[in-house]
């Protein structure tokens, strides 16, 4: 198939390895996949702190199950994206690992406190999810196929995150006033989740006119914003005055793009914030730690020296 | 064995004595389950690989599940899980100091070899408790026991991988030798209350035999993999059951609970449905 050809059959789950597709595509499609695995594991990496810190045993075993659930959703993106054919998951952990693998904007952030840990359950995954019930239409047959698990799974990360936060704002003033800060703090991060609008968007094009993205940037925020400005509100939570947005009255909004730091959010995207270093230098540690086990593991299945019976994982 | 006759019924028959061995029992176990599932989740986005992380995430979610299964059949006896865990101090905690030591970085034989060694003696204290006088803990030993089955197959079976390597090897070596002894501190007495428990018919093992029949199977089992077991190692010191610790489970209770202090809380959230036995 060339690309023309792609173009016009393109589709919901039009694609599968069965079939013959050019490097264009299958390159987009693999950068999608690879940035949005990433994301589930530095996002997962970003929260594991809190699995310690959460002030009950239930909180505890929600964040444990929402962090292993992060790292099962990593792990079936990357399958469905190996079977692309351009990389392995080999080589994209170690691009994440050595700081080229790609990743959300948001998890570039360092969290320090309880109180921002709805910032990410509840916005930051309520965004992911506007997002994510698209991609089930992606053309993309096995990453349409992995969003049906995952946005199950999200839709309990999301009411995790919104049982904090209303939790917080039903609590002593000194919490409200935490979770408030930590809010304004957050609230720009999360507007450039969806990154710039259309028109600067450089890879959005390509992966429209093949169905791996069906979407535009803005209308996945302004239904973000449809929602989740008047949950915001329920909860008790002020709008920041600045980055202002501007509700057209029809189910749009415009954001004030001149608001948001763009320099900021592109040093990010290229890995070289502050917080991004801390965060891909603390997984790659954490990582080659355990090299040795991986380099065992691998001597085992080469030279099929392992147990007989059923493998260890 | 404990029988229909010697059933202690519900929290509200107890006596104070038997009160006192009940909550013994409990507390241990909850405390034991706690603190060993803390030491997992450290593992969460840590292991190896994404399925080992997958199936470390695993055993850590059915401890602190068990845990809260624990915790609950303490509260049924007048307490709280503010006052048992965030409001504690963690001298009164009794979890064996096995499970608090911190180990460094990337040290997965450390996870392996500390789960197995907890593990087996999970699986012999819950057949020891599977027919307990005492009905919460007789009721929730057998919804536990099915999940504490599969950490032990889980851990043999990267013993068994990592016994055929010899880097993994020697590093599985070192943390026997390290471990043994605190393991050992999992069949320490609590205080007096033991003669109590065993009176009773709350657990239908003493601690000499628990600790006999562990350490038959863990010799025999790591014995055959080509590990030296220390089979002369005493307890180590600190156990842990006399609420003595080490400074490490200082640092990670102070950890566990800064959140909760610093948000000035004064209850623990409750998100599940209560339990219906």
């Amino acid at each position: 198939m060339n690309v023309d050809e792609v173009k016009a059959r393109a589709g919901p789950r039009e694609f599968s390895p069965k079939d013959d597709l050019p490097e264009e595509y299958r390159q987009a499609a693999t950068r999608m996949l690879e940035f949005h695995a990433n994301s589930e594991i530095m996002g997962a990496y970003l929260e594991r702190p809190f699995i310690r810190q959460a002030p009950s045993i239930e909180r505890k075993m929600a964040f444990s199950a929402k962090v292993q659930d992060e790292i099962g959703h990593g792990q079936m993106l990357y399958r469905a994206a190996e079977s692309l054919g351009v990389k392995t998951r080999e080589e994209m952990l170690d691009d994440l690992a050595n700081g080229d693998g790609k990743f959300l904007n948001c998890f570039h952030y360092p969290m320090e406190s309880y109180v921002e840990t709805p910032m990410i359950a509840f916005f930051v995954d309520g965004a992911a999810m506007r997002r994510q019930a698209t991609l089930k239409k992606s053309s993309w047959e096995p990453y349409a196929h992995a969003m049906d698990k995952i946005c199950f799974e999200e839709g309990m990360h999301v009411k995790h995150g919104e049982s904090i936060l209303r939790e917080l704002m039903n609590g002593s003033r000194r919490e409200q006033r935490m979770t408030q800060e930590a809010f304004e703090e957050w609230w720009p991060r999360i507007l450039q989740f969806f990154g710039p609008t259309d028109d600067q968007s450089t890879h959005h094009d390509f992966a429209a006119e093949v169905g791996l993205k069906t979407c535009t940037n803005d209308e996945l925020r302004n239904a973000f914003l449809n929602t989740y400005i008047p949950k915001a509100k329920k909860y008790g939570l002020e709008m920041p005055d600045e980055p202002r947005i501007r509700d057209n009255g029809d189910g749009t909004y415009e954001v004030v793009e001149d608001d948001l730091d763009w320099d900021e959010f592109f040093t990010v995207s290229q890995n070289e914030y502050d917080g991004s270093i801390e965060q891909i230098s603390g997984r790659r540690q954490a990582q080659e730690a355990v090299q040795w086990v991986r380099d065992m593991m691998d001597d085992q299945t080469t030279t099929n020296s392992g147990p007989q019976t059923q493998a260890a994982d | 064995m404990a029988t229909t006759e010697s059933d202690l019924g519900g929290p509200a028959d107890l006596s104070e004595d038997e009160q006192r061995a009940v909550e013994a029992q409990l507390l241990r176990l909850a405390d034991d389950e706690l603190v060993q599932a803390e030491r997992y989740t450290f593992w969460q986005v840590r292991a190896p690989t994404l399925e080992s992380d997958l199936s470390i995430s695993n055993n850590a979610q059915d401890e602190l599940g068990h845990a809260r299964l624990w915790y609950d059949a303490v509260q049924q006896l007048g307490y709280s899980e503010e006052s048992l865990i965030y409001e504690s101090d963690p001298s009164d905690f009794q979890h064996s100091t096995l499970v608090e030591l911190p180990f460094a970085e990337g040290d997965w034989a450390d996870a392996i070899v500390r789960a197995y060694l907890y593990d087996v003696a999970e699986d012999i204290r819950l057949s020891a408790l599977e027919d307990s006088s005492y009905e919460i803990i007789r009721n929730r030993t057998s919804r536990i026991q099915g999940e504490e089955g599969y950490h032990l197959e889980h851990a043999e079976s990267w013993l068994d991988r990592m016994a055929l390597d010899e880097e993994a090897s020697e590093r599985v070596q070192a943390a026997i030798d390290e471990l043994y002894p605190y393991a050992l501190t999992l069949f320490e007495p609590v205080g007096d209350v033991e003669a109590d428990i065993d009176r009773l018919g709350i657990r239908t093992m003493t601690l000499d035999e628990m600790r006999t029949e562990w350490e038959t199977r863990v010799e025999s089992f790591l014995t055959e993999l080509g590990f030296a077991v220390p089979t002369d190692a005493a307890p180590a010191t600190p156990a842990g059951r006399d609420n003595e610790h080490t400074d490490h489970w200082h640092d990670l209770h102070e950890e566990m609970t800064a959140s909760y202090r610093n948000l000035g809380r004064d209850e623990a959230t409750l998100i599940m449905a209560a339990d219906d036995e």
